[in-house]
């Protein structure tokens, strides 16, 4: 088997489309992630022992049980109880559930780095609590949790692949299109693995700046 | 002697309710008592230093003053208004516990300033977001205070760029911007070299002598204390064992106990 180019830029656009699609489900999904993980950090600390429980649940159903369960258990089971979403909404949806809840461990955890003493200040100076979070307590949770979480990102990137199970034209559905449309699998998957390593760039870029300066 | 001050600061000050009150204020964590039937009265203007062994009870009563801790028992009064009850016997209600918690300030021995703001955000934030001042104005003030502490011109640094007693300095700066009648002010040169304690306690000077906020200090710096109090409280054990002017209890003191732990924090 030899390497053909010319069957490489045959297969490009439509690999680039799954390139795109690729993004938007990261995009979609990390924002979830992000903002649901800062979220159920918050809610965890302020709620009662019964609210914490429920979000102890959530979170040991999202880390325990495999993408590939949720996106199937969303994709053929939500219809039958008559909630039909196109593929990628819930793709999206299982993708950012899931990492919310490794992305709250993560706030969490900076959380619970953050002296006591600027509580005291923040009383002291007659903060509200709501301006003690949002101007103290989660401008620090983000500072402190941000190398994890673009860490948990990156890994969420790779983790688009699954969505090619339930349909969505990711990345890697379209090289294993574009490889039995036409019986050749050395291209579209090498290009494809290569085009997956170099959308890793800007999060190892992100990271390597994170490290110098927190390091 | 002791009596003869209470009775001329009562004399002056006949009506004026006491800028802060403890009624028989009792403070136990589980079975661990830290204060004791505490009876004590601030007036306002006055300079007040606790002073005694540490774990006697000293930081508690800044940090119940601060509301930061509830007692377990007893009442405080902040200007003759109960910090702890409505007028129905119940509990404050936390709008009304928030408007009175305005009239203190305190500052901390490890500083705690915000890490991720700059010297001039530190100072504010509390004006911009909870008192409606426009934030132009706000910063133009806090400058003013950045002036008094001398760091105006650190007002884009980070506080992890000063040193100790730079930070301290800001942290004065940032509670007397919002004009606390009363400042609390925990062991606030504990942390720091010699050398550095030197310039916070120069500003807490200045502040004892330019303005009329009544101050209410824990210390181990019994020289500083000597010199900025109105009155020397000493604390053992969750108890006041005796209080008067700094005069009488750094020269005569009455009690043995306080003459035991002048002793031992002078010698060192």
């Amino acid at each position: 088997m030899t390497w053909d180019w010319n069957f490489v830029f045959q297969i490009l656009p439509d690999l680039l489309v799954g390139v795109w699609y690729t993004i938007l489900i990261t995009i979609g999904s990390a924002a979830i992630a992000l903002i649901g993980g800062l979220l159920l950090a918050i809610f965890e600390n302020v709620s009662t022992r019964a609210g914490r429980l429920v979000v102890r649940f959530f979170l040991g159903l999202f880390k325990g049980v495999p993408i590939l369960v949720l996106l199937y258990f969303g994709y053929y089971l939500l219809p039958q109880f008559g909630l039909t979403l196109p593929a990628m909404a819930i793709g999206i949806a299982v993708l950012g559930l899931v990492y919310a809840a490794f992305c709250s461990e993560v706030y969490r955890g900076g959380l619970i780095t953050i002296p006591a003493g600027l509580r005291d200040a923040s009383v002291a100076l007659g903060l509200s609590p709501y301006v003690m979070w949002r101007r103290v307590y989660v401008p620090l949770m983000i500072q402190r949790a941000s190398p994890a979480l673009i860490n948990y990102v990156l890994t969420l990137f790779r983790q688009t692949s699954f969505l090619f199970a339930i349909g969505v034209p990711v990345l890697i559905g379209k090289a294993q299109v574009a490889g039995y449309q036409s019986f050749r699998y050395l291209e579209p998957f090498t290009v494809a693995g290569a085009l997956y390593l170099a959308l890793n760039i800007p999060f190892l870029f992100l990271l390597s700046r994170f490290k110098t300066k927190y390091a | 002697m002791e009596a003869s001050y209470h009775s001329t600061v009562a004399a002056a000050k006949i009506q004026a309710p006491s800028a802060i009150e403890f009624r028989n204020v009792t403070m136990a964590y589980g079975t661990h008592t830290v204060l004791k039937d505490l009876d004590l009265a601030v007036q306002p203007g006055e300079k007040v230093t606790l002073i005694g062994p540490s774990g006697s009870g000293k930081t508690t009563v800044l940090r119940l003053a601060m509301t930061l801790e509830k007692p377990t028992g007893g009442d405080i009064r902040l200007f003759g208004e109960s910090m702890l009850y409505g007028q129905d016997g119940q509990r404050l209600p936390a709008r009304d516990e928030a408007r009175m918690r305005r009239r203190c300030g305190m500052v901390f021995q490890q500083y705690n300033l915000f890490p991720h703001l700059t010297v001039l955000d530190n100072l504010i934030l509390a004006p911009s977001t909870m008192r409606g001042e426009a934030k132009d104005k706000a910063a133009h003030r806090a400058m003013e205070y950045l002036r008094m502490v001398g760091l105006e011109e650190k007002k884009d640094s980070y506080p992890s760029q000063l040193s100790g007693g730079q930070q301290q300095r800001i942290a004065i700066a940032r509670a007397l911007v919002l004009r606390p009648e009363i400042l609390l002010l925990d062991e606030i040169t504990s942390a720091l070299d010699p050398e550095l304690a030197g310039e916070v306690l120069d500003v807490v000077r200045d502040v004892a002598r330019e303005t009329n906020v009544t101050l209410l200090i824990v210390t181990h710096e019994m020289r500083f204390a000597r010199e900025v109090s109105d009155r020397i409280v000493v604390f053992e054990a969750g108890r006041i064992i005796e209080q008067g002017t700094s005069e009488k209890i750094f020269t005569n003191p009455s009690s043995d106990r306080t003459r035991a732990f002048l002793q031992s924090v002078l010698n060192h």
